[in-house]
């Protein structure tokens, strides 16, 4: 089955629905159907052809979301892409992807300046909302191991991988989640988290197939408007990482909000303070607060905790989602006993296809369609996980992933720069903040300079908070980096 | 920390728009930022970015924002962010 069925569906079941609402825009079901059927028509009118990717370079609207199904309705491959990402990360996905189309806004113009033939990109703005008769759709039951989105993650090495994702690994994910979350038509899901993130695609995938609406709001820099849209819409459902949850704790007034019609709220991306969820449910009892693990490998979603046992659980990601094993293993590949500590592998139908273009990354962390995480963890009497630490040496700031040696890589490209270490360095509202360690040759470098550079050579997620200048960086008698030593410096 | 009671409304917004090219426009003031541009619409801050605006008014103007007065009115532009300074300080 193609994903874009869920909102054909739908669409053929509530037409007059409630799909989207984003700033004064209610768009309903038989809307966003209609326009996705036109822009798929466009598509292939223009030469795409089944498999061929297309780069979705938008913030959270209902464009994104008319794009989104426009591209796995033309059979294309959807490539989502943060708009916070400078040209040379730009430059980066797109030779790695070869898109056929970018699809974008105007204001995002110039940063694809000589990156991509203009004759391949598309404007939201043209959008036609003809009827878009003439799409045919293909058969569907050849399409479930179809590539249907390639998500790219910071990779260990530093260059992002692009997880391949077909269509029933979207839709195997997206019926779980469903199905724990108890997710129903009268639910409107408040989304402040970006669809270029599989945490965000996950919200899209699982309200649009239950015919919910989803409340679209990008400006969660300013969290006392979300708040108000959460009352005045009446929203049922609210999904964070932990430096939302921060923010709404520390940064807004919400201990002035009932949030009445709250009924569901859930949190992935990383650990959350038990204090702060604890803190959380205080000033909201009647919402059920969901703890969840995955990875983009895993189409978003792993593990969640059943909120009646946060209190009793509190600090466990809980147990594998229906259709998804987990294991723990050792280092001798055999299951661990409560209290050892081993690596997280999961098997089912939401694992990923492999790395685009990257067999050789695919191969170390897929075996035998088991998904080896690179998180480590221990288990419980009862089967309960509790993540001890991440193996690979990721920084989590934020929703981001974000790899230490990216930073260092591009950092290392500036004159006068010897070598430099970045860490995570614990921080109240990101989780972690990335702290650069550098060291230079002796030339008149200022941390100011540093930081200038890293700014205009990294997405702003992935510039650190500081930068220290050091004569050395501490290291093991095998010369490499004691980053734990640096993250306690 | 200046006195703000002696700054005029020029002299802040000019040390606001100065903290904002510094740290979010990387420096280049041929951003052509105006006083009255919306922080969001241009995409110059995220939500950090906001936190970091926010603390560095409160210690560089003496002024505390209270959980409710984080919203764009008072924060969305240097002429909003200035207008929040004076109102402060006026009373």
């Amino acid at each position: 089955m193609n994903l874009s069925v869920f909102l054909k569906n739908r669409a053929k079941e509530s037409p007059e629905g409630v799909c989207v609402v984003h700033n004064s825009n209610r768009l309903t079901y038989a809307e966003i159907d209609r326009l996705s059927d036109a822009l798929a028509v466009k598509l292939i009118e223009n030469g795409l052809k089944r498999g061929e990717r297309v780069v979705i370079l938008l913030e959270n609207s209902a464009e994104y979301i008319i794009s989104f199904f426009g591209i796995l309705k033309s059979q294309g491959v959807v490539v989502p892409v943060s708009i916070q990402l400078v040209v040379r990360e730009l430059s980066c996905l797109l030779s790695d992807c070869a898109p056929k189309f970018v699809i974008t806004d105007a204001r995002r113009r110039i940063s694809l300046d000589g990156l991509i033939n203009p004759q391949f990109l598309i404007f939201i703005d043209k959008f036609d909302s003809s009827e878009g008769q003439g799409l045919l759709y293909p058969d569907d039951n050849h399409v479930q191991n179809d590539l249907a989105m390639i998500i790219y993650t910071s990779g260990t090495t530093g260059k992002p991988k692009g997880v391949m994702l077909s269509h029933g690994n979207l839709i195997a994910n997206a019926n779980s989640i469903i199905r724990y979350l108890n997710l129903r038509a009268e639910d409107k899901m408040m989304v402040i988290l970006p669809f270029y993130y599989s945490y965000g695609i996950s919200l899209l995938t699982t309200h649009i197939k239950v015919g919910a609406a989803l409340v679209i709001d990008n400006r969660f820099l300013y969290p006392n408007i979300i708040l108000d849209m959460i009352e005045n819409e009446e929203v049922t459902g609210f999904a964070g990482v932990p430096s939302n949850f921060a923010i709404l704790l520390r940064k807004s007034a919400l201990s002035k909000y009932k949030l009445s019609k709250l009924r569901y709220v859930t949190q992935a991306g990383g650990a959350m303070a038990p204090s702060m969820i604890k803190e959380f449910i205080e000033f909201f009892p009647h919402v059920k607060f969901y703890v969840m693990y995955g990875q983009t490998e895993a189409s978003a979603r792993l593990t969640y905790l059943e909120p009646d046992l946060l209190t009793k659980k509190i600090g466990s990601i809980g147990k594998a989602i229906p259709g998804v094993k987990i294991d723990i293993l050792n280092e001798q590949g055999r299951l661990v006993k409560p209290g050892e500590i081993g690596e997280i592998t999961a098997s089912g139908e939401n694992v990923m296809l492999g790395y685009w273009n990257a067999p050789e990354e695919t191969s170390q962390i897929l075996k035998k369609n088991c998904l080896f995480t690179g998180d480590l963890a221990r288990i419980d009497e009862e089967g309960f996980i509790y993540i001890v630490s991440r193996k690979k040496e990721m920084i989590k700031s934020g929703a981001n992933r974000i790899s230490p040696l990216e930073i260092e890589e591009v950092v290392c490209r500036m004159s006068g720069v010897l070598e430099c270490a970045a860490v995570g360095v614990n921080d109240e509202i990101l989780g972690e903040a990335i702290s650069l360690f550098v060291v230079n040759d002796g030339a008149s470098i200022s941390e100011r300079e540093i930081m200038l550079f890293c700014k205009q050579n990294l997405a702003s997620y992935k510039t650190p908070k500081e930068v220290k200048l050091v004569s050395s960086l501490p290291k093991t008698s095998t010369g490499k980096v004691k980053r734990a030593e640096l993250s306690r410096a | 920390m200046e006195d703000t009671k002696n700054m005029n409304c020029i002299d802040i917004k000019k040390k606001i728009k100065v903290f904002i090219i510094e740290n979010f426009l990387l420096g280049d003031s041929s951003n052509n930022l105006n006083d009255e541009d919306s922080f969001f619409e241009k995409g110059i801050i995220d939500s950090t970015g906001v936190l970091e605006l926010v603390s560095f008014v409160e210690k560089s103007f003496n002024v505390k924002f209270e959980d409710e007065e984080l919203i764009p009115d008072n924060l969305d532009s240097i002429n909003k962010v200035s207008d929040f300074i004076l109102k402060k300080t006026s009373t």
